[in-house]
């Protein structure tokens, strides 16, 4: 039996060695993308364990893929639409999805915004914006999350001095952490398993999350699930957006992105995006679709008003994509084309939006907003939302009874 | 500076133990006086305003106790007055600054009062150097005490390793220790203190800390009025208080650890209280040292006047088969539940910290009365051990969980609302994608009133599974206590004379397997520093 020096000196050097493993192990995998490393089949090919650390790992790899294409967006950003989308024309590519799954979306839009800008070469730049996300003021951020450190400018342009420090914090985290460890042991382990997730280096992302709960639990139940949530979105913030007087807000967010793009002569396009008419109707039904037309009123002037050169797209609305219909309870083989649930499109979806917006497919949806053709694009939708309320069989959650006509041959009413 | 920072791990703790050694090389005084330096500058690291407000208390305190040590022998008269100054004087300090804006919070409640509550800087650890400057006190005044000095004294309170979360200390059990510490490198004290750390800094980080993520919404919720179903509830309940347990005595073997690098024993002040099987065992094993204190310094002086002055009046007293219900209710339910009162004031300045102390002391006091009627049930206690170990245990596992709902949460409200929920009021629920994975048992279920919810089924189970790994190693593994057993890892520690065969197997030994093992739980617990957390019990 050694001594208790001999255990001292034994202990210190294993803890040396295994430390010095786990670097090894992590550097090779990179669980996170933080480092680039070459994907090994059968090791580090698939990266499902990027996605919940998506800001750190998609900075990184925005930095190494040199995009001409910028999209920037929030969860349905981040999922439904792929980089290598045989839409995007050869001018546009090589194209990076810096969708950001998470609160503060539009802000957290302008500041990706930001720094892929800041890494030069960036010429077409894709903001895919919520809807919902207007509906609650983000109002002035000046604090910077550990996430944000990251960037290479501060808001005001200026080069960021927490960088270097940040960076350092990244590498030594990404390499020696046990959270980081786990993640490069679980991140082997699920090469080889069945659809398994994937961010990939140009910052798409596999749909595996949901196809395999689509599989498992069927578009009923997603669908189910995500609904019960968003009636409480609605609920919670009822009062509020109804009674909200004035501009909507973060829409000096939106102008803040106009003029980086215009002070860096990048092609901004804005979209509106997608959701389900299940989600819809309920913002319908609870009297609050007079918002919705604002704020897409707002945005055309906006955009009529400051950018010159920037496109409005709007894909909100009551279209046959977003009225697809929801399998029955119960019915776990059905799967839906274009959407996996209320919020969340598929990329098939993306597929249509990306043709739509690249001038590639024909019109049958979505439409260039100005103030000129709004309350045009308004009324259509109202008619949209009527047919969709009147066909789908769609029978709201308690408490959302609404404004909707009694019956349908009375036009549905919302409150001016 | 919390134990489980880069800077404390990498930086004050080497150079602090690396100079201790070095110094007592030459000279053991400065040794000690390096020490307390550095136990100064751990306390100043956090809010160096802390010092200025610590060491004027340290100085009167030293001044007192002086007085008491002069008095003692030939002034009892004068040697009261003192002693009773000096603990209104710690109380007073402790009142101020922890339960000023309470009390008056208190009286703006009841009475509709406007008086402003201040913003007021709370020492770290000022609860626990409290109780030990009064017990210094009431030692001196004891004569239980030797001769001390200015350095003596302001190492035993601010030794660093039990500073800010204890164990509570005796001065007799400390001075003894450093007076004959070589106040050099030993390795198997650095080794023992070594294999505490890690094992504190493992269970603090690996155990406790990712529970917080499962606990902290739930809670929110029940403070925000928002029912819970049974299962999340439970998964509450359940989940803090393995929280506590393993961030507590986590914190408690990091503690031990540090200690036994410079030589000292600090004593046990945790033994696997959720193995207890009654409510008295359960504060024999739960934060010991604060057992220790509230007994000999609150409940045995009030139960011991008590009881002179029955004998005085010729009133029964309590004890044995004779004990009356009146000697029951004022010599035992009185102190004992004044004495859980002040234990819930002492954890914290809110109404939810005195219900539980109330709570536990009406538990107490259930558990003695059950003593004292058993032997009439049933008359044999070999087969009672026998027949009812399980049940008292589970019925003791229920009571403490239930219990520190209460310490966790923010209102009295919220409290009362997630115990609605564990006993069922607002429905049993399971995640739909669970749900419909039970196949025909999800009928069983169904019949049951047990109905699917549309909430995470991931992050359901992974709470299940997270609670019942955690409860495993909680009831069925053997403590640290007991794995170090043959070291003495706390003061006067003696291991079972009869250890289990999980303990035999697990006993550490200073071998090439267990240093091996030991950096493998090492190097789990520093590559898991990334995200600091505080220990629970450093806000007391």
């Amino acid at each position: 039996m050694p001594g208790p020096v001999r255990f001292l000196r034994l202990w210190a050097i294993s803890v040396v060695v295994l430390g010095a493993l786990v670097v090894v192990v992590n550097l090779v995998v990179d669980p996170y993308l933080v480092f680039g490393t070459p994907r090994l089949p059968g090791i580090s090919a698939l990266k499902p364990n990027a996605r919940d650390h998506s800001m750190l790992s998609k900075t990184y790899a925005v930095a190494r893929a040199r995009p001409v294409t910028v999209l920037f967006g929030s969860s349905p950003t981040y999922l439904g639409f792929s980089a290598q989308d045989p839409a995007w024309p050869a001018s546009m590519k090589p194209v990076f999805n810096y969708g950001i799954p998470g609160g503060y979306a539009t802000s957290a839009s302008l500041d990706t915004m930001r720094e892929a800008i800041a890494l030069g070469g960036v010429k077409n730049a894709i903001v895919f914006l919520d809807f919902q996300n207007f509906f609650i003021a983000e109002g002035p951020r000046t604090w910077w999350t550990e996430n944000e450190r990251r960037y290479r400018t501060q808001r005001d342009g200026t080069a960021n001095p927490y960088r270097p420090l940040q960076v350092t914090a990244d590498m030594t985290l990404s390499l020696l952490t046990m959270r980081a460890l786990v993640d490069s042991a679980d991140t082997v382990l699920r090469q080889f398993g069945r659809d398994t997730l994937n961010l990939a280096d140009d910052g798409s992302t596999t749909e595996s999350d949901f196809s395999n709960a689509a599989r498992a639990d069927g578009m009923h139940d997603l669908f189910a699930q995500k609904e019960s949530f968003e009636i409480e979105r609605v609920r919670r913030g009822l009062s509020r957006v109804r009674n909200w007087t004035g501009p909507l807000p973060n829409q000096d967010i939106v102008l803040d992105m106009i003029r980086l793009a215009k002070a860096h002569d990048v092609r901004l396009t804005l979209v509106i995006l997608p959701h389900h008419a299940q989600a819809l109707e309920l913002y319908w039904r609870a009297g609050l679709w007079p918002r919705v037309e604002q704020l897409k009123a707002e945005l055309a002037d906006l955009v009529a008003r400051e950018g010159s050169g920037v496109v409005l797209w709007d894909f909100l609305d009551f279209s046959s994509y977003n009225a697809e219909p929801v399998p029955s309870p119960g019915d776990r083989k059905t799967q839906t084309q274009w959407f996996w649930e209320p919020t969340h499109f598929k990329q098939t979806l993306g597929h249509i939006i990306i043709a739509r917006i690249t001038g590639a497919a024909t019109p049958d949806f979505g439409a260039i907003l100005t103030p000129a053709n709004v309350a045009e694009r308004n009324a259509l939708v109202r008619a949209q939302q009527r047919v969709f309320a009147c066909t789908s069989g769609y029978k709201p959650p308690a408490g959302f009874s609404g404004t909707v006509g009694d019956d349908c041959g009375t036009p549905a009413k919302q409150p001016s | 500076m919390l134990f489980n920072s880069y800077t404390f791990i990498f930086f004050f703790l080497p150079v602090v133990a690396a100079v201790f050694w070095a110094a007592g090389q030459r000279s053991k005084e400065m040794a000690l006086l390096w020490l307390t330096a550095a136990s100064l500058l751990f306390y100043a690291w956090w809010r160096p305003v802390n010092v200025f407000l610590i060491a004027p208390s340290i100085l009167v305190n030293f001044a007192l106790a002086r007085g008491l040590e002069r008095t003692r022998d030939d002034r009892p008269g004068l040697t009261r007055l003192l002693l009773v100054s000096g603990i209104v004087f710690n109380l007073c300090f402790l009142g101020y600054f922890k339960y000023l804006n309470f009390f008056a919070g208190v009286v703006n409640d009841m009475f509709g009062a406007g008086y402003v509550l201040t913003q007021l800087i709370l020492p770290l650890g000022i609860s626990f150097i409290t109780f030990q400057k009064i017990a210094f006190l009431v030692d001196v005044a004891a004569g239980r005490t030797d001769r001390f000095t200015i350095r003596d004294y302001a190492l035993f309170v601010l030794f660093f390793p039990q500073l800010i979360a204890g164990p509570i200390v005796h001065y007799r059990e400390m001075m003894p220790q450093f007076r004959v510490a070589s106040c050099r490198f030993d390795a198997t004290d650095t080794s023992v203190g070594i294999a505490l750390f890690s094992f504190g800094l493992a269970k603090k980080l690996l155990l406790a800390d990712p529970l917080s993520t499962i606990v902290q919404p739930i809670y929110a919720q029940s403070a925000a009025g928002l029912p819970q179903s049974m299962t999340d509830a439970w998964i509450a309940a359940l989940g803090f208080t393995l929280q506590i347990y393993f961030d507590f005595s986590g914190y408690t073997d990091m503690a031990l650890g540090i200690a036994r690098m410079f030589g000292i024993k600090l004593p046990m002040n945790f033994n696997s209280p959720l193995k207890a099987t009654s409510i008295i065992d359960f504060w024999l094993r739960w934060h010991v040292s604060l057992t220790r204190f509230l007994t000999a310094y609150i409940y045995n002086p009030i139960s011991l006047a008590l009881t002179r002055r029955r004998m005085a009046q010729g009133k029964p007293v309590f004890g044995g088969k004779n004990t009356t219900a009146s000697a029951f209710l004022i010599l035992l339910v009185m102190p004992t539940v004044l004495t859980m009162l002040v234990s819930g004031i002492w954890h914290g300045a809110g109404y939810t910290y005195i219900a539980w102390g109330l709570m536990h002391g009406l538990l107490l006091c259930v558990n003695h009365l059950w003593r004292l009627l058993r032997p009439r049930f049933w008359p044999h206690a070999a087969s009672y051990q026998r027949w009812f170990r399980l049940p008292a245990f589970l019925l003791t596992f229920g009571a403490v969980v239930f219990a520190m709902v209460l310490f966790r949460s923010t209102t009295i409200g919220g409290a009362f609302l997630l115990w609605k929920g564990m006993v069922g009021a607002f429905g049993i629920t399971v995640p739909a994608a669970v749900f419909a994975r039970l196949g025909d048992a999800a009928a069983w279920l169904a019949a049951l009133g047990i109905v699917p919810a549309w909430t995470s089924g991931s992050l359901f189970l992974e709470a299940v599974l997270r609670i019942a790994v955690l409860l495993f190693i909680a009831l069925a593994l053997p403590n640290t206590l007991e794995i170090l057993g043959r070291y003495e890892p706390a003061l006067g520690y003696r291991p079972p004379k009869n250890p289990a065969w999980l303990q035999q197997r697990l006993a550490w030994q200073p071998n090439s397997a267990w240093a091996v093992g030991l950096a493998g739980i090492s190097l789990a617990g520093l590559l898991s520093l990334g995200q600091l957390s505080e220990f629970l019990y450093w806000q007391f």
